[in-house]
């Protein structure tokens, strides 16, 4: 049979936990990445990660973006809904370019992939919009 | 047989005579030696923003949904046509090339070409969808204060 102290002392150990745990998951950082390649002039591929930071991030606020939230506190349903100004808001943090073209025969193919890195985001959301703000 | 071996001594000894006038002629002188620069003169002056504009294109795939989605992927494509064209103007192209020449013959021609940057700030313009092409107009300005860090 445990012992009162000895339940205790789980019990601190399971209410620490849940604590770290939510004081980490409610912290409103992410971070986001998005990448797209262009393959002979037509889109080829496009993906745009979103997850929550589970450690604080360094670095301070340079560019913000107000977005429409409609009171919804997910950030990626906010960007569904605002993909185009999102995706604009990316392209002026500045985006890493990389393009390979080859001409064989006078036949020509190129690939363009243009990526952001994984960034740091912070995001205030308030009742009706959503403030982005990336960090360096 | 007097006169020649005399004549030798004194042809000698002029041409010894000469050599050492020119050594210390050689000493004395000041060589500057010039080297060619090749320091280009700077593009980018301290007040005096420059503006790159350039026009994307992008072609809408075979099959879509909707002329919307048509519009929205060929202009995707056009920016970062556009994006390629600034990072080819401001930094550079790397060009490889190679050719097979077999019995006389050109028998395949390869040119590769290849760019690599990070732009940052440009912005659209101008958009124009025809035909299923898009084309882009996008601007980036450079200031001299961008690269002094």
């Amino acid at each position: 049979m445990r012992s009162r102290d000895g339940s205790f002392t789980i019990l601190l150990r399971f209410y620490t936990l849940i604590l770290f745990n939510t004081l980490t998951l409610s912290a409103s950082e992410y971070l986001i990445s998005y990448r797209y390649i262009v393959k002979d002039a037509i889109l080829y591929n496009e993906s745009l990660q979103i997850s929550q930071a589970m450690q604080k991030c360094q670095g301070s606020m340079q560019k913000t973006l107000l977005l429409d939230s409609n009171g919804t506190k997910n950030l990626q349903k906010i960007v569904s809904l605002n993909h185009e100004k999102f995706i604009s808001f990316i392209n002026s943090i500045g985006l890493d370019i990389s393009h390979k073209e080859s001409s064989v025969n006078f036949q020509n193919h190129s690939t363009t992939i243009l990526t952001l890195p994984t960034t740091c985001f912070k995001v205030d959301f308030n009742d009706n919009f959503a403030k982005i703000s990336s960090l360096k | 047989m007097r006169y020649s071996l005399i004549l030798i001594v004194l042809l000698t000894s002029s041409l010894f005579s000469d050599t050492e006038q020119t050594m210390e002629n050689m000493e004395n002188a000041n060589v500057t030696v010039v080297c060619p620069t090749t320091e280009a003169p700077s593009v980018l002056e301290e007040n005096k923003d420059i503006r790159i504009s350039v026009v994307g294109q992008g072609v809408a795939p075979m099959h879509t949904a909707s002329p919307a989605q048509a519009y929205a992927l060929a202009k995707r494509a056009a920016v970062a046509d556009a994006y390629r064209l600034i990072a080819e103007k401001v930094k550079g192209v790397r060009v490889e090339g190679d050719d097979l020449i077999k019995n006389m013959m050109v028998k395949r021609s390869t040119v590769r070409t290849t760019v690599k940057a990070m732009v940052k700030n440009a912005s659209v313009v101008e958009t124009q969808f025809k035909d299923g092409l898009c084309e882009v107009e996008m601007e980036v300005s450079l200031s001299y204060s961008d690269f002094t860090h």
